[in-house]
């Protein structure tokens, strides 16, 4: 393979054609160097994109002397590219966000159960996988933010009440190709039955005159507007917003939503499992278990406005939306369901 | 297609024979590992499309049709109004034409709907795409056009005005035929874009074949249909790119010499004039305008990613883009000449197959090149600029092919009579003929580079992200201000790359002369 790629790149230089192809290899020679010495090293493959997460990783390293590669991606990419690469995969851990993937991840045969007093200390049963091939290692609730001048806060105490005809044109929701709303749908198969779940999706989305949204941040703001008057988005966007991240006009949108948590509330979760490739399980283990500690998760959740493991945390904003009570439908069970969760969605005109 | 004798006998075209066989067998190994894949996959699946299917398919050729259709309008307009019309600000907006090309589509696409939904108006749907895609790729069409426009044929246009004949007379009976390889190409290229756009149109909420595919392969864990979804929009792609063939095949021309620089003969006044600046301002002011006052807006929620964090980040993109560029300009100039100088049929067909790559969405590709490093353990730097020399080759070949096309046999001809070697006739002859070409097919290259996104994301090795990895993992966790930094510096780049492009737009002229 090497020898007609090389012999063209001799031929650029031959040819006189800009000497572009060698630069471009020196630039990239000297950037891609990778620590060979290193005693011992652990590959991640992260669907998570937050630089602090990068800063933990570090202190990781700090503690345990475990030097950390990192790939980030998105999570079916990160899912695709761990099975074609199969025993010779270079990543030992795999963190990827939403039940459904991690579930998938482990349907396919991407992790390996891993034995750790702390870890099931530390993670609710509801939250890890039964077999131990993956753990919890952050919340995020999916609820209803509501315009309080087009739709009564009050009116919203569930999920079901969404499907009511009084909201007809009020309700905006994000497209049946977000993993959010697949995993919600799954929690609604497992808590209702499939007839109960079918008849409330087909009242909501009858009750969407406008085009399904791509993201939830729209999805958000044209609730505050008053473009919609209810819709269903994570809890940390709603955070995002109003923590200023995206700048003062949204934080200003983001104080006329009312956040209402459904009761009982569907609880999502991002997590982690040692790959089945893995060399250093031990080491893997580790790392997991640090993201999993009090200390450790804490920074991963913070770093996106989630809810850790076990309790509110002490984020101010996450704590002015109030309690939420979770309907106890674990993560497992939503993975096993949400090719039924897609299916129905599908069929019943959630686009 | 040019059967014209060999320029040189013995060893020196068996080796460019070798070459082009060898460097084709790479090009064409991924597509090939896939037909496998498909053909030995475990279940063999229907290709059954569905309702859903039926829509993305009908999406998809809309868009390439409007997008093709509108994009060959605008960039052939405003190639020619460059360069051969007179007036106030034609200089400056002829380098702003190239403007839009430092602007990824999902970024324009992103930018957009951000900025609509402060406003409450949802940017949504197939008009929104069909916009974004024409302003994003009509560049294409606009270099390769502008650049034949300006080298070809300024002694016929003399002609022409020496006969009485109009600007519109001159445009359409002799600039038009002379530059319909071009324009073809050019349109070729776009709709090959279109075809295997993913994140605008995934953004914009139009599902088209390229997001099927996705779909398929990861939501529903099926990657043989997934690629056999793929191979049947390869086969529409090649049917187009065929089609677009035979058509200039009845207008092929040569260039035979050219005039000297001069001012462009055909000056515009009062109306005439303020329309063609409006027609050459519009485009550039929108695709790169729109993303900066989204950045203006934005720069509260500016988000600062460390400096040397970002100089990492734009190095890696900047050495990526360079060995791609110079990688599919040395294959594609190979393929090229070999196709003119040896009339062998199956070297013809190889290739034009060679050049499909782009046809093939970035995802799926990649798929292809894991499937091929995996057993043979490649690195993945090795399948990554692998990845982009197959996907961009037809970018670089493009153009160099249409310039081929401009020179007539008769210089090949007297070169070898002379006794020059099939190296040096290239060396000489060609490549200083096809200046032009190969710096718009090596900035092209670079720019969709540096703007890539499936192939990057799926095959870059630990610790490598690049500037458009990150825009994208930002925007898709909704993230503008922590996206804003990198995509300035993709705008940056993009277009200090256009930028390269100035002088040679300025002094076309001189391309000929060599």
């Amino acid at each position: 393979m090497v020898t007609p790629r090389f012999q063209s790149l001799l031929m650029a230089g031959a040819l006189s054609l800009p000497g572009v192809a060698a630069l471009g290899a020196a630039v990239l020679g000297l950037l891609d160097q990778p620590a060979r010495s290193q005693p011992l090293e652990i590959g991640v493959y992260s669907g998570r994109h937050y630089n602090t997460d990068k800063e933990l990783y570090r202190e990781f390293t700090r503690r345990t002397g475990i030097r950390v590669k990192l790939l980030e991606g998105k999570d079916d990419a990160l899912i695709e590219r761990l099975r074609s690469e199969g025993n010779r995969s270079p990543a030992d851990v795999l963190v990827l966000v939403d039940a459904a993937r991690l579930d998938k991840a482990a349907d396919l045969g991407l992790f390996q159960p891993a034995r750790s007093a702390s870890l099931v200390r530390d993670v609710p049963l509801s939250l890890r996988d039964s077999r131990g091939r993956w753990f919890g290692l952050t919340r995020r609730v999916r609820v209803a933010v509501v315009n309080p001048r087009l739709v009564n806060p009050a009116t919203i105490r569930s999920y079901a009440d969404l499907a009511r005809p009084a909201l007809r044109g009020k309700l905006c929701l994000r497209d049946s190709k977000s993993v959010y709303n697949q995993s919600l749908v799954a929690d609604q198969l497992i808590l209702r039955g499939e007839p109960a779940t079918r008849a409330w999706v087909r009242g909501m989305v009858a009750n969407v005159t406008q085009p399904f949204f791509t993201s939830d941040t729209p999805l958000a703001r044209a609730v505050a507007k008053g473009d919609c008057g209810v819709g269903l988005v994570n809890t940390y966007y709603v955070a995002r917003m109003l923590a200023g991240d995206s700048g003062g006009a949204d934080k200003a949108l983001a104080q006329r939503l009312r956040v209402v948590f459904p009761n009982p509330a569907h609880v999502n979760i991002s997590g982690a499992g040692v790959t089945l490739a893995s060399r250093n399980r031990e080491a893997a283990t580790k790392l997991i278990e640090f993201l999993a500690s009090p200390s450790g998760g804490r920074g991963y959740a913070e770093a996106n406005n989630e809810y850790p493991l076990q309790g509110y945390g002490d984020n101010p904003i996450l704590r002015s939306f109030g309690t939420f009570r979770s309907d106890g439908v674990s993560a497992e069970q939503m993975g096993a369901r949400n090719r039924q969760a897609v299916t129905l969605m599908q069929a019943n005109g959630w686009q | 297609m040019i059967a014209i004798a060999a320029p040189t006998r013995g060893s020196g075209r068996f080796w460019l024979a070798v070459a082009v066989l060898i460097l084709a067998a790479l090009a064409l190994l991924p597509v090939a590992g896939l037909a496998l894949f498909v053909w030995w996959g475990p279940v063999m699946t229907s290709l059954q499309l569905g309702p859903t299917g039926h829509t993305q398919m009908v999406n998809t050729v809309l868009l390439v049709l409007a997008v093709g259709v509108l994009g060959a309008l605008l960039g052939t307009a405003n190639g020619w109004l460059t360069a051969h019309c007179r007036f106030a600000g034609r200089r400056w907006l002829r380098i702003a034409q190239l403007l839009p090309l430092a602007c990824p589509a999902y970024l324009l696409a992103a930018t957009l709907i951000d900025l609509g939904s402060r406003h409450s108006w949802r940017i949504h749907g197939l008009g929104w795409a069909i916009a974004v895609l024409t302003l994003t790729t009509y560049p294409y069409v606009f270099l390769l056009s502008t650049e034949t426009f300006a080298v070809s044929g300024r002694r016929q246009l003399e002609a022409c005005r020496s006969l009485g004949v109009g600007p519109w007379g001159s445009f359409l009976r002799v600039a038009l035929p002379m530059a319909l390889p071009a324009i073809g190409a050019g349109v070729a290229l776009s709709g090959m874009e279109v075809v295997n756009e993913l994140g605008a149109v995934e953004l914009l909420g139009v599902p088209t074949l390229s997001s099927g595919i996705l779909q398929r392969w990861q939501n529903d864990g099926d990657p043989q249909g997934a690629v056999a979804l793929a191979l049947v929009a390869l086969v529409i792609v090649s049917l187009l790119v065929a089609a677009e063939r035979q058509l200039r095949r009845r207008s092929r021309r040569w260039l035979m010499g050219s005039g000297g620089d001069g001012q462009p003969p055909w000056s515009l006044g009062g109306w005439r004039a303020a329309l063609a600046q409006l027609l050459a301002l519009l485009p550039p002011l929108l695709s790169l305008g729109l993303p900066l006052l989204w950045a203006g807006l934005s720069l509260d929620q500016l988000q600062g990613e460390p400096v040397d964090e970002l100089l990492a980040l734009g190095s890696r993109s900047l050495g990526l883009g360079l060995v791609a560029a110079g990688l599919a300009l040395a294959v594609g100039l190979l393929l090229a000449i070999a196709k003119r100088w040896i009339a062998q049929p199956l070297l013809q067909r190889l290739s034009f197959l060679a050049g499909m790559g782009y046809a093939i969405p970035g995802t799926v590709l990649a798929l292809a090149l894991m499937l091929i490093g995996g057993p043979w353990q490649l690195s993945p730097m090795l399948l990554l600029v692998w990845g982009y020399t197959d996907r961009f080759l037809a970018v670089a070949k493009g153009g160099l092919d249409a310039g081929l096309e401009r020179i007539a046999p008769s210089v090949d001809e007297a070169a070898t009579g002379l006794g020059c070697s099939w190296t040096a006739v290239l060396r000489r002859v060609h490549v200083p003929l096809l200046r032009g070409p190969l710096l718009v097919g090596g900035l092209l290259v670079f720019v969709d580079t540096v703007k890539e996104l499936p192939l990057t994301f799926a095959l870059r090795p630990f610790d490598f992200d690049t500037l458009s990895v990150r825009v994208f993992q930002y925007a898709s966790d909704e993230r503008v201000g922590s996206a804003l930094m990198p995509a300035l510096l993709i705008l940056a780049l993009g277009l200090a790359a256009s930028l390269a492009l100035v002088p040679s737009l300025n002094h076309s002229g001189s391309v000929t002369r060599g």
